[in-house]
């Protein structure tokens, strides 16, 4: 009986199948207990991925900020090497915080040959407390630090608003940097329809 | 605050579409072709919204036109705003801008004097607009 059980396992549950017959075109055949037990298996791991994604993705960055509750984590979440790269060539190890700066940008943007962008900051300004520079990274462009926008006190409190492009659904990412040197961000994953970049 | 922008210098060529961001086949016929817009009112020391709009392909050279032959990049990189021959603010932009690229910016109208903006591209082409300030 069990050796009986054991090949209808093998063949994938087949009765009318000859022991022996397995299915030649699968190196290693799995039944369907087995399929079913590996499913199972998947399911617990992705239960327990998944909230390490969400995490992760709202560590460093602040992303997280301004994601739609419903938003689907995946790999799109992870910051990639070139972007780590980017921000170590700007800011070396200068920590970036999450905070302070508002990141208006549309989380489903159809057209991604033009994504009304608001970048603003709610710290007050002043002579001696400004934003020096305000930094535009989108995730999965072909140029990740996509502008950056030099200030000075002259400019007084306000926003700054542009269009982007963007290749596709992706991370954009605000970065301010004060003339104290401190570095504040926001993220919002846009999700993209059409290629805006080539 | 009323913001219905009054003070559009314009350039000889006439208005085109292209400036509501129509996404018309081919190159605009009025590359350089540059607007700044103040508010209707300014006061004295309050902070302003500037808007300046340059009519530029943008392009990023990954496109291809429709003979299959590749676009070059041609794009502004580099923008800087005087106000009273002073440089106030100063933006570095690559291809991942939007074509005739828009940017609003704040700025303290702290006396009457001109706003000059500049934008450079990477044929080393320079667009200049400028606007005054005046207290109304």
């Amino acid at each position: 009986m069990g050796s009986e059980e054991s090949v209808r396992d093998a063949t994938g549950g087949d009765a009318g199948s000859a022991p022996g017959a397995a299915d030649d075109r699968c190196a290693a055949p799995v039944g369907r207990r087995g399929f079913l037990r590996a499913g199972v298996l998947a399911a617990a791991g992705l239960a327990f991925v998944r909230p390490l994604f969400g995490e992760t993705a709202a560590g460093r960055l602040g992303a997280g900020d301004g994601v739609r509750p419903t938003a689907p984590s995946g790999p799109d979440d992870e910051m990639t090497d070139a972007v780590r790269q980017v921000l170590k060539d700007k800011f070396g190890d200068r920590p970036i915080t999450p905070g302070h700066v508002q990141l208006d940008i549309p989380t489903d943007a159809p057209d991604g040959r033009a994504v009304p962008t608001i970048l603003d900051i709610d710290l007050p300004i002043t002579a001696t407390s400004y934003v020096a520079t305000y930094h535009l990274l989108v995730d999965h462009n072909p140029d990740i630090a996509l502008a950056t926008y030099h200030l000075g006190p002259a400019n007084g409190e306000g926003p700054i608003e542009t269009r982007i492009k963007m290749r596709r659904t992706s991370y954009v990412r605000a970065i301010a940097e004060m003339n104290t040197g401190e570095l504040w961000s926001a993220a919002v994953k846009v999700f993209v329809g059409l290629n805006g970049c080539g | 605050m009323p913001m219905t922008p009054h003070t559009v210098p314009r350039a000889a060529a006439p208005a085109t579409p292209s400036l509501t961001f129509a996404m018309a086949a081919g190159a605009p016929s009025a590359v350089g072709e540059a607007r700044i817009l103040l508010p209707l009112s300014v006061a004295r020391d309050a902070v302003i919204d500037v808007r300046a709009l340059l009519v530029h392909p943008m392009d990023t050279g990954f496109f291809r036109d429709a003979q299959g032959n590749p676009i070059p990049a041609y794009f502004v990189n580099a923008v800087t705003v005087t106000y009273g021959g002073e440089q106030v603010a100063r933006f570095e932009w690559t291809s991942g801008i939007s074509r005739d690229p828009y940017v609003r910016f704040p700025l303290r109208a702290s006396r009457e004097a001109p706003v000059q903006v500049v934008w450079k591209d990477n044929k080393g082409a320079e667009y200049h607009q400028s606007v005054d300030v005046k207290f109304a």
